[in-house]
This record gives structure tokens, sequence and C-alpha cells, in this order.
């Protein structure tokens, strides 16, 4: 399986703060995989690095191209896509705008209007208030339609930040299982999640950050038995306490 | 006071040795230079006046007023009107005259614009700024276009001012006595509070300043100036029509604050010399250059205006100091026995100190506290944990006073502060840090950490302005200077706020809480973005408030900072406490790693 995303030794500052400490992480076309942490651990400027939003040091490949000089715009034409951590929807504009609005890389293309009725198939909520303005939308919504938008620019490879932020825990499942279902119509996903127990359970692979650094990595089904990620939660002491199944 | 051959010492003669020498030359150049050198340099001296206050107000405050040449015109029509139809009244006293009436005007217009944010204040002082130009030139009485002539000469002690060359003494005595005040006034209590207002509003208000007011008075300070310079203008010229009250010479005046330097009072000396320079050189030298008449200069002018601000964004007068000895900075000496600050009365080890009592906030639908209660006792270190969103943030923001309860009660030594606003609680004696450091950047370590103790003074405006504030000052800054030696940055006591580290910052901000002497401290976050070395000192200091009889509430993420350092624990998760305990209880409770891993 080729890589999607490679990453390599990856350094982001803010200033004098360095939030990001040489992470190594990759992305095989077909799979799930997540960063999991607790909050601060930068997990979004990670994210944000990969994306070219923010200055960082370090090598990034995408779709086997090296990345470092590559504009915003550029890497996603070439099929990356962010989900950001607070949705950035337009609120002021309707549902179908926003979803419009998605496939703005792809506007010369014919076969828009059958992503678009995709999208709308996988989420009915959204169809049904095509009209409403996105800012009327509940947390649930929110996400389906921030996912929608995404969905909508054809992404190889999908990020999305922390999906479950903000989400009751019914809404979270919910989201989650059509996270699930993404993986089967052939979009890569890497998942940044706070909630390890949701973001384990649907990925393929997952790396543990904490304070900028990867602390674990292992496939989904080791991590989530590893005391290790107990501990970046909470403390040294969780390691050997309470057992995180 | 440093020896001399020590690098203070030969700083602070090479400082005085221009001061005499500037000093000097201002004597000197009236009774040699030419009269058009005069003329020249008497209209600096207004313009210097007028541009000061707008240092004040625009530059340090962040208040934008294009409309400061109405209250240049407000003063000088004032003694016009009443010289040429009272002629009785000495010209003195329609200084005073035009004073309170330049107050009263600004008070008024300060208390309707200063409420208004963002693109709007511009405007409207644009808006009054032509108004008032209207005003002067349509009313008869005032002479109409025409504008008034025939104005009274001052009389100084007996002297008449009738020459151009003894006005100088007057006009240049008096800018450099509102040099002299203002200067005085940026380095004091109010000053402090005044500097904190353009980039840290909501933080000042968290120690005690009344923003709003302190706006107010600015603004009426800075058209006091412009009136004074009025005044001078109409004496001088002894003949006022509206023309140069209008909203183009406002625009002037603020282009001379800016590209002096708006950030120092030196600016506007610099900046009205400047612009009134290239005006006089270009309304020259143009003409000869283009071989032909025509008013060049105004696009001349408005296109080296551009080029200015581009390569200048803190004006000219940054550069100019850097050719200057810098100031030494005034040695912090130990206020005598029995008069430093008082002190509040500590409560005993182990009494409840704050009691949240079902504490509940609603943002419409949204519950983010959900009957929660919870107790602090004196002398414990609390940490406040919970996964995100579990509404943590919005706690500390119902106990520091920056969001109202919804429902239940907040006890502080048995008195509910539930609905108090933030400086009253601030006064009660809870201190708090921000989660993102809200220091003010160019002001040094010292006047930051001495802005805590702003409730503990009361020096006022007028006070500091002319320096009677002294000895409450020595003492505010000895008592910032304890505070930063108590939590170990003696060494950055001078420096600037914003060139220290994130770690180091983050403790200035708790010397600044400790200034205002409280029984409680609320840490927001202190660990965030620390490195783990600075995280280790933090932990340090604050065990060593503990030692000393500090209660700290602290809202963290960092779990490996708060289980080392807290007494208890208090989890929150969804609004509601999920757990309470110390922390090896709390690490080893599966409902809480349930909470924290997250809920599927």
């Amino acid at each position: 399986m080729s890589a999607l995303l490679a990453v390599r030794d990856l350094r982001v500052a803010y200033g004098k703060v360095q939030a990001v400490h040489g992470v190594s992480i990759d992305v095989d076309e077909g799979r799930i995989v997540t960063v999991i942490g607790p909050n601060g651990a930068g997990k979004t400027t990670l994210l944000g690095a990969i994306m070219g939003l923010l200055p960082s040091r370090g090598d990034v490949e995408l779709f086997g191209v090296p990345a470092q000089r590559m504009p915003v715009e550029q890497r996603v034409e070439s099929g990356l896509c962010l989900v950001p951590e607070r949705r950035e929807l337009f609120g002021a504009m309707s549902v179908g705008d926003n979803i419009e609005l998605g496939a703005f890389p792809r506007r010369r293309d014919r076969s828009v209007r059958a992503t678009r009725d995709e999208v709308y198939q996988r989420f009915p909520r959204l169809a049904e208030r095509r009209s409403q303005l996105a800012a009327t939308l509940s947390g649930g919504e929110r996400q389906m339609l921030a996912l929608g938008r995404a969905l909508m620019g054809k992404p190889r490879l999908l990020m999305l930040d922390e999906p479950s932020l903000g989400l009751a825990p019914l809404i979270v499942r919910e989201i989650f299982s059509i996270i699930a279902t993404l993986k089967a119509s052939g979009v890569s996903i890497l998942l940044v999640e706070q909630n390890a127990r949701a973001a384990l359970q649907v990925a393929d692979y997952g790396y543990v950050l904490e304070t900028g650094e990867v602390v674990a990595e292992g496939t989904s089904a080791l991590l989530s038995v590893d005391p290790r990620v107990a501990a970046t939660y909470l403390g040294q002491a969780a390691a050997s306490g309470a057992s995180p199944a | 006071m440093s020896a001399a051959g020590s690098p203070g010492g030969h700083h602070a003669s090479v400082a005085r040795a221009w001061r005499a020498a500037a000093l000097f030359a201002l004597l000197v150049v009236p009774v040699l230079a030419p009269p058009f050198w005069i003329t020249l340099l008497n209209y600096i001296g207004l313009y210097s006046i007028v541009a000061l206050g707008l240092v004040l107000l625009t530059g340090v405050a962040g208040q934008t007023s294009f409309g400061q040449a109405a209250f240049v015109g407000v003063g000088a029509y004032t003694t016009a009107f009443l010289s040429i139809n009272y002629p009785a009244i000495s010209p003195w006293l329609n200084l005073i005259v035009g004073v309170g009436l330049t107050a009263l005007i600004a008070l008024f217009l300060g208390f309707i614009t200063l409420r208004m944010k963002g693109h709007y204040l511009p405007l409207a002082t644009i808006a009054w700024g032509i108004s008032l130009f209207y005003v002067f030139g349509n009313l008869e009485f005032l002479g109409g276009h025409t504008g008034l002539t025939g104005i009274s000469v001052l009389n100084l002690f007996g002297l008449p001012l009738r020459n151009e060359r003894y006005f100088f003494y007057l006009i240049w005595a008096i800018a450099l006595a509102s040099l002299w005040m203002t200067q005085n006034l940026l380095d004091s209590r109010p000053g402090r509070a005044i500097r904190a207002l353009k980039g840290a509003l909501e933080m000042a208000e968290a120690f005690g300043v009344d923003a709003v007011r302190l706006k107010i008075i600015v603004f009426v300070y800075a058209a006091v100036l412009a009136c004074v310079s009025g005044w001078l203008y109409a004496h001088l010229q002894r003949f006022v029509n509206p023309t140069p009250f209008g909203i183009g010479q406002g625009i002037e005046y603020l282009f001379m604050a800016v590209v002096g330097g708006a950030g120092s009072v030196w600016g506007a000396v610099v900046g009205a010399t400047l612009i009134t320079l290239l005006k006089q050189v270009l309304q020259d030298a143009l003409p000869h250059l283009l071989g032909r008449e025509g008013n060049f200069e105004v696009a001349v002018f408005g296109v080296l205006m551009i080029v200015l601000l581009q390569r200048t964004r803190e004006g000219v007068w940054p550069w100019l100091a850097r050719l200057l000895p810098g100031p030494v900075p005034a040695p912090v000496s130990a206020p005598p026995p029995g008069t430093a600050l008082a002190r509040r009365e500590r409560p005993h080890h182990d009494a409840p100190l704050l009691a949240v009592d079902r504490a509940r906030k609603q943002f419409g639908g949204l519950v983010a506290v959900n009957d929660l209660s919870f107790e602090l006792r004196a002398g414990e270190i609390l940490g406040l944990i919970g996964p995100n969103g579990a509404g943590k943030s919005t706690m500390f923001n119902l106990i520091s006073g920056a969001l109202p309860l919804t429902r239940g009660e907040i006890r502080f030594v048995g008195a509910p502060i539930g609905d108090l606003q933030p400086f009253d609680i601030a006064r009660r004696g809870i201190g708090r840090t921000f989660q993102h450091v809200r220091l003010v950047p160019t002001m040094s370590v010292l006047d930051n950490v001495a802005l805590g103790a702003y409730l503990r003074g009361h020096a006022g405006v007028l006070r500091a302005a002319l320096r009677l504030d002294r000895a409450e000052e020595s003492r505010a800054r000895a008592e910032a200077a304890a505070q930063i030696t108590r939590v170990g940055l003696e060494g950055s006591l001078h420096a600037a706020a914003g060139s220290l580290a994130l770690g180091q910052q983050r403790i200035v901000e708790i010397a600044r809480a400790l200034a205002a002497d409280p029984m409680l401290l609320l840490l927001d976050e202190p660990a965030a973005g620390l490195r783990y070395r600075e995280k280790q000192e933090l932990a340090a200091l604050l065990r060593n408030l503990r030692k000393e009889g500090m209660t700290i509430l602290l809202v963290e993420h960092d779990m490996d900072f708060v289980m080392g350092l807290t007494d208890r624990l208090v989890v929150m998760d969804f609004g509601e406490k999920l757990a309470e305990g110390l922390p090896a209880q709390i690490q080893n409770n599966p409902v809480v790693l349930e909470a924290y891993l997250g809920a599927v």
C-alpha cells in the first residue's frame, strides 16, 4: 500500500514556544490513522503544519511528492482536505451554499453534481435543511455539514480535527459511525482526537501525542489496552492504576 | 544616585549635558534667529501642544481622534470673543473660561463617542470635528467666515507680548510644561492604567480600573491641551477665522502624532517639527521644481505621509531616541518603616474561604455549569480539572466575576460575590491570571506588576501630572519590587514585559496578582505552553506561596503538573462534579479515567 502522507521529524514553533518536537507519522491509502492525546499536545498544530497553514521544519510528503514548498491551494487541489477544530462553517450562508463551496477546487468539473447527490444521500438531515442558515444548526448537524462540505472536494486524504469536540456522547457515536463508512468509499483519513476510545474504535493505526512528541504508536487494537495511553491523560500513576478497558 | 564614573553616572551626565544644551538653544534662538524662523518655531510649539494630547489619547490610550482642531478653535474663539466684547477681562481669565468650556464640551462628546468601538470612533470624531468647524463659521457673533479681528494683547506680568520673540518664550514654556506634566502622568498610577487601555482593557478592569471613566478623562485632557494651544494662537495672531480649525488640520495633527512617534511625548515635538518643515519646504521648492504655480504640495505631502507611515510604523522618535542615551530607570528604594501599603488580614489555615453552592450557568438552552458545589479551604491548592468542554473555564469565570451566575451562590469569606463586577471581586481579595498572558508588552515588568496594586492607591490624573504623588508612587513601586523578588524575577525588574519568555511572563502575571494583596489566587491554565523546566519553576513558586499561607485555585489540563502540586482535585464533566478527592484517589478513579479517555 502506498503512503498518501509521510511526515518526518516535523517541528513547529509559535515564536519562542516549540509546539511540535520532531513528529513522524504515516498514513497509508485506504486506512484511518488517528493521533490522540490530551489538550495542548499539539494535535491541531500538527494538522495546521501538514496543511501548509503554519510554517514548519522537517519533511512532509503528500501523495508521493515533497510538499514543503507547496502552497495551501496546491495541497488542496492535489486531494488534501481539512475539517478544522471549530468547523469554520459560513454561518451567514445556507447549508446548500456551504456544501457548494466545498466543491470550489473542482468547480469546473462536471461530476460535481453527482458528488452533491452522494453527499445529500449520506447526510439526509442536511438535505432537509438545505436552505437553513448554517449558524442555526445543532452541534451534530454542524459536524455533518463540515464533513459534507469537505467530501464535496472529493479528497484523497481527509484530515479531521477533533470531530467529537462539544458533542454529546450519542452524537459522537453517530459521527464516528459515519467516519467509519467514509473509509469504505475510498477516503483515507487522518483523525486527530481527544476522545481516545472513540478514535481507537474506528481507526486502524494510532499515534499518541503528548506535549508535541509521539510517546506511543501501534495498531488501534494494541493501543486501546496500552496503559501508556491512560498515563498521558491522567498522569503517571494512572498507568499502574485502573485499566482503560 | 549612582557614583560618577559608573555607567549609570556617565549616562546621567550625558543626558544632563543634552538637556542643558537644548535649554540654552531655546533661550538663545529668539535673540539670534531671523523672524521667519521665529514664526516657524512658534507654530511648531503650538502644534506640539495639540499633538501631545493626541500622543496620549491615540498613541497610548488607543482612541483615534481626527477632531482635535475643533478644540483648538474653542480655545481660540472663546478668548477672541471675550477679549473683543469684554476687553476689561484679562486674557488669562479667558483662558480659564476657555478651558472650562472645552472640558464641558469634551465631557459631553467623550461620553457619547468613547462608547463606540472599531471604526465608529474615528468616524464620530470626524463628524463633530466638521460640525464644530461649521459652528464657528456660521455664527454671526463669532464673525462668520470672516472671523474676528482686534484680539487684545496678552500681558505677562505687565509686559505686553506684542512681539513674536516674546511669544516664543511663552509658547515654549507652556509646551515644555505640558510635556513635563504628560510625562509625569504616564509614569504614575493612572498612567499605568492608561497604558493598559489599548491592548489589555479587560485585564485592567479586573484590577479595579474604571476604563470608561479613564478614557473620558484622557479625552478631556487632550482637549484642554488643544484649547490652550488655541488660546495662545489667538493672542499671537490677534485674529481668528474658522480655517485653521477644520478637519484638514485635524487630520494633520494626527499625522504629527503618528509620524513623530505616538508612543512617546517627544514624538509630538518631532512630529510637529517634521510636518511643519516639510510643508514649508514643499511650498517653496515645488513651484521651482515643477516650473509652475499650484497646490502640488498637497499631493506630494500625501505620498510622503504614506511612505513615512509604511517605513516607520512606530514613528520617527524611536529611531532618534537610539542616538540619545537611554533613560536610567529610577532605583526602587524600600519605603520608610511603617509607611508600606496596608495589608489585608490573613484568614486562619483551613478556615473555609470560598464556597461554591449549587452554581448554575446557562447560555440560553445550554447548561454549562449544572448545580456545581465545592469548597475551598484557606492554605490549600485546589485543582479544577476535567476533559475539554467540561465547563471548567465557565466555572472559573463565574468565580472571577467575568460571567454572572444564572442560579446558585458563590461565597467568599462568607459573603456572596456572585453578582459582583470583576473589579469589586478584586477589591475583596481575589486575584487572577489569564489563560492568554495579558501584560502591557511595552511597559517594564515593574510597572506591569505595579498595576496590580492599582486599588491600593489613590492618586488621580491631576496629582500625577503635577508630580504630587511621589510618596504614594514610591510605596507602590516598592510593593511591586517586593512581589517581583518574591517570585524570583528581580533580575528583570526594568525589562520590557514583552521581551520575557512565556514562562517568565506567566510568573509576572502571578506577581501582578500578588501585588493586589489577595487572599485567594485564581490561576487559569498557568502551565499552558510552558517547557518542562518552566513548569517545574512555576510549581516550586506555587508551593512556596502555599507555605506562606496563600490559597490557590487552578484550572489546568496538564495532569503531571496538577498531580504533583495540588492538595485536592475537583473533576468536572458536562458541567457537573464528577469526583472530588486527593490526587492519588482521582488518578485511580475509573469513572474519571473513562471521562478523560472518552465515552463511546
